[in-house]
């Protein structure tokens, strides 16, 4: 084996200086399959910019596009959910649907029936649970095509929610009973007023540019050297400190986190967690890339996928509870139009920071890309009816950007 | 069109990334040759065959067809290519997979002509000796027919020059010598053929020349003209000395670690099978004789209608799939994800969080003692060459410590060193006490590897013999 492996070796690594040479139209980091991957992720904070540049403090304004992310914590617990299930190589069109159907219950059995608030929340995740399990079911079990069984039980979904509410909006009024002021209402969980801890907030950030050191100092490309690298992933991650104190108001940021982008971030960072460390997310990640590899490797494909479907139904249904506590009521068809968006999201992923993979971190970027490029151009002077245009333009781009890079590779 | 047909390549050079595949090829192929395309996997014949196809563009060099220079052979009516996945249309007759993307024959307006049609392709299947009416569908075709279809397609498209890359790999070799008999013949009628195998026989007994390629570069060129076999093994193996006739020193088995009881499935059995410690059982068999479903259901990976698979307790098994392709690995995931996807349970902390430090420490070991090229383990297994693909899973197997292996064509599409090492490891299972099935239809394997062998046969498991009485020809007249 030894003289296979000197046979082959050194003929490659003596040429690898000739072959370098042939590339020197672009210098080697262009051609980097790093710099590919950011590519996207670079654009996304050049169009920032240029929104700030062009639209100033209407538009650079941390309270402005932290509520934009505030808003839209359920399409990003949306995203994740459909991560789950895109990861294992099946689609879920029926979250939102089913974000729809807790929000209802969320809201409804408190207002309507008076259940205890704890129960209420344990049923709607219940709910999820089981929505889960159908899919699963229908999807592994009976092998119905993905598409047509979430499409039908996303419609089954969300008709049970307007034959629970009657097609109504629902809210509480005086004479009902009361949603708790923990959870919906000024100063509660859904209240954009409410901040996560600035102790705790600068704590998790200290550890954030910690993680991102770590991160930076393991993605050392072969070739440059290790010192060299450290300096560069050292200095980076300070440059990033300095703009973040300087340009923008370092304090503002960190102490702005609303308590709902403090659960979104605890529920991601769970999620990042479960799919990067744990044999499921490996499993999982082996199922989606080939299942039957996967049953001959020991991988159980059917079971995983039914978690899968199972965790994606209890992300959509804590994503309706969110929703619920963010607006204090229920209006039909409430999250219907968040599942573009959070389809939009995942796919990002696979070009943010990344080339063609799902991940959860890409999901939450995206996400926020989408809806402050949204925001952006409203502000900007275009109506926001055009939103729904915007996110499918940049869904379809994410997705022929992402293809793109798997066929260079 | 010039009257030459010789085809001309020179300074071709090709890179992905940093990794050069190709380092300025010059070779001429006249018209009428019969070439064998050799070399190690990675050497770059599969790259060089797509540059010439048009798959891929190559960074520098030139390609001339005759007295035109061209930037790929692919637009070339008069060349035509036959890959492993031979681009068939199985639920099509072989007439209309015959007829797709030529001009349509046709009677009055869009009106079709079956008649012509038919008879078109009548005389199409009888130039490569396939007896077969033309409206079986190419599905119910066996395999070796199956490339005879696809060589009477492109002759009849008015192909002059075959390249042929790796179709044999996964034939029978009575189907194999079936198809290379049909190139043989065109050849005589004046085509040229380009064949890229890896079979050794092959190549000796039916090319005029052969061409090496190692790392990228033309290693050798000479005439198949009085070519030994052990030559054309130096040859691949470059620096390499010793073969893989390495005589393993065989023992008593041991303890029985699985047995299938009577096992039937749709398509086999009664199987009665007995694997101990310490014996390495090889079983081969034509395609379609279920000689797979034996070594999933030794597996655990289908389960049985009737009868039982006992294993002894705490046995474990695992499996190399026999399709490497389209079982074998993940394409999108890493190395080393490729790599510990059977064992994962052995990196997990009490926490249920998995140690990936330790994970990759391992990891690396594995990959440097198969020797994978390349060595880096964060790699995208899609991106590896057809025989580190085989390693990969290979050492996806070894990682999960079975007792017992089941190994389905351990050695398809492999290079000359690659088998030998893997050969060694498997006998080297032998010696840790482990029991290994090696299911396979390379009589080569049985022979480099076995105690003792059977042959599947319409979904029945034959006699077992000892290796040492068995012969090479007695398999090979069977399979």
């Amino acid at each position: 084996m030894s003289s296979t492996e000197t046979a082959v070796n050194p003929a490659t690594d003596g040429h690898e200086d000739t072959a370098r040479a042939a590339d020197s139209r672009w210098p080697a980091w262009i051609t980097s399959k790093s710099f590919q991957g950011a590519i996207s992720f670079i654009a996304f904070i050049a169009i920032f910019v240029v929104f700030s540049v062009w639209l100033g403090s209407k538009f650079f304004n941390v309270p402005a596009r932290y509520l934009d992310i505030h808003q839209s914590a359920p399409v990003l617990l949306l995203g994740l959910s459909v991560l789950v299930t895109l990861i294992a190589g099946q689609f879920d069109l029926s979250v939102a649907s089913m974000a729809t159907l807790t929000t209802f219950l969320a809201i409804g059995l408190k207002v309507n029936q008076n259940w205890p608030f704890a129960l209420v929340i344990v049923v709607c995740m219940l709910i999820g649970v089981v929505g889960g399990l159908v899919n699963g079911f229908l999807v592994v079990r009976l092998r119905v095509n993905t598409f047509i069984a979430t499409l039908g039980t996303g419609g089954v979904f969300l008709g049970l929610s307007s034959v629970y509410s009657k097609g109504a909006q629902l809210s509480p009024t005086t004479t009902s009973h009361q949603i708790p002021h923990w959870f919906s209402g000024a100063g509660s969980l859904g209240s954009f007023g409410e901040k996560v801890p600035a102790a705790l907030a600068w704590l998790v950030l200290a550890g954030c540019a910690v993680a991102l050191g770590v991160a930076l100092a393991r993605r050392r490309p072969p070739g440059v050297a290790e010192r060299t690298w450290q300096a560069l992933s050292a200095t980076a991650v300070i440059v990033l400190a300095v703009v973040l104190v300087v340009v923008v108001d370092i304090g503002e940021v960190v102490e702005q986190i609303s308590l709902t982008m403090g659960v979104l971030f605890v529920v991601a960072l769970a999620m990042w967690v479960l799919l990067n460390y744990t044999t499921y997310g490996r499993y999982l990640h082996a199922t989606g890339s080939n299942a039957t590899a996967a049953r001959l490797a020991g991988v159980k494909p059917d079971k995983e996928t039914t978690k899968a479907f199972v965790l994606g139904g209890v992300l959509a249904a804590f994503a309706g509870i969110i929703l619920a506590a963010n607006q204090g009521s229920a209006a039909p068809e409430a999250a219907t139009g968040f599942l573009l968006p959070a389809f939009a999201a995942a796919f990002l992923s696979t070009v943010i920071l990344s080339t063609g993979r799902f991940t959860v971190w890409g999901t939450l970027i995206g996400g926020t890309f989408l809806v402050w490029v949204g925001q952006g151009l409203v502000v900007g002077g275009l109506a926001f009816t055009w939103t729904a245009v915007v996110n499918g333009v940049v869904l379809i781009l994410a997705v022929a950007l992402s293809t793109m890079f798997r066929r260079t590779n | 069109m010039s009257a030459s047909r010789d085809i001309r390549i020179t300074g071709l050079t090709k890179s992905f990334g940093r990794n050069r595949v190709l380092h300025g090829i010059d070779l001429e192929i006249r018209a009428g040759e019969f070439v064998g395309l050799m070399g190690p996997n990675g050497a770059g014949k599969s790259t060089l065959i797509k540059i010439l196809d048009g798959v891929y563009k190559a960074d520098s060099g030139e390609i001339a067809y005759g007295e035109q220079s061209v930037r790929s052979l692919a637009d070339l009516t008069e060349v035509g290519f036959i890959h492993q996945d031979l681009g068939l249309v199985e639920s099509l007759t072989i007439m209309e997979n015959l007829r797709l993307g030529q001009d349509p024959l046709r009677m009055i307006g869009p009106i079709l002509h079956h008649r012509r049609e038919r008879e078109a392709a009548r005389r199409a299947i009888a130039r490569v000796h396939l007896q077969r009416p033309v409206d079986t569908l190419v599905g119910d075709l066996s395999a070796g027919e199956k490339t005879l279809v696809a060589v009477a397609r492109l002759l009849d498209r008015g192909a002059r020059v075959l390249f042929v890359d790796e179709a044999t790999s996964t034939l029978p070799p009575a189907d194999s010598r079936q198809f290379i008999a049909a190139l043989r013949r065109t050849v005589e009628e004046g085509a040229t053929v380009i064949m890229v195998s890896h079979k050794l026989s092959e190549i000796l007994d039916s090319t005029q020349r052969v061409v090496v390629l190692l790392d990228g570069r033309l290693a050798s060129d000479v005439s198949a003209q009085g070519l030994q076999r052990e030559q054309l093994v130096r040859m691949l193996v470059a620096h390499e000395a010793e073969g893989h006739d390495l005589r393993p020193i065989r023992r008593a088995p041991g303890e029985e670690l699985l047995r299938l009881d009577a096992v039937r499935t749709e398509r086999v059995g009664p199987i009665d099978l007995q694997l101990r410690s310490g014996e390495i059982v090889g079983l081969t068999g034509l395609p379609g004789s279920g000689l797979h479903d034996v070594a999933f259901l030794a597996n655990g990976s289908t389960r049985p209608h009737s009868g039982e698979v006992v294993k002894a307790p705490g046995v474990r098994t695992a499996l190399v799939p026999p399709h490497r392709e389209s079982q074998g690995g993940f394409d999108l995931l890493s190395v080393r994800q490729n790599l510990t996807v059977s064992a994962l349970s052995r990196w997990r902390h009490r926490s249920r969080l998995l140690r990936l430090g330790e994970e990759l420490r391992e990891v690396e070991g594995m990959v440097a003692s198969l020797s994978i090229t390349p060595s880096d383990c964060e790699l995208e297994y899609g991106t590896l060459s057809g025989g580190n693909k085989q390693k990969v899973v290979f050492g996806r197997v070894l990682f999960r410590r079975p007792r017992v292996y089941v190994l389905c064509e351990p050695t398809r599409g492999v290079d000359v060193g690659t088998r030998a090492e893997i050969y060694r490891l498997i006998n080297e299972l032998r010696d840790q006490d482990a029991a290994v099935l090696v299911v396979t239809s390379d009589s080569e394997d049985l022979f480099a590897v076995c105690d003792r062998i059977s042959v599947v046969d319409a979904g029945s498991l034959g006699e077992f013999v000892p290796i040492d009485s068995a012969s090479a020809e007695e398999l090979e007249a069977f399979i």
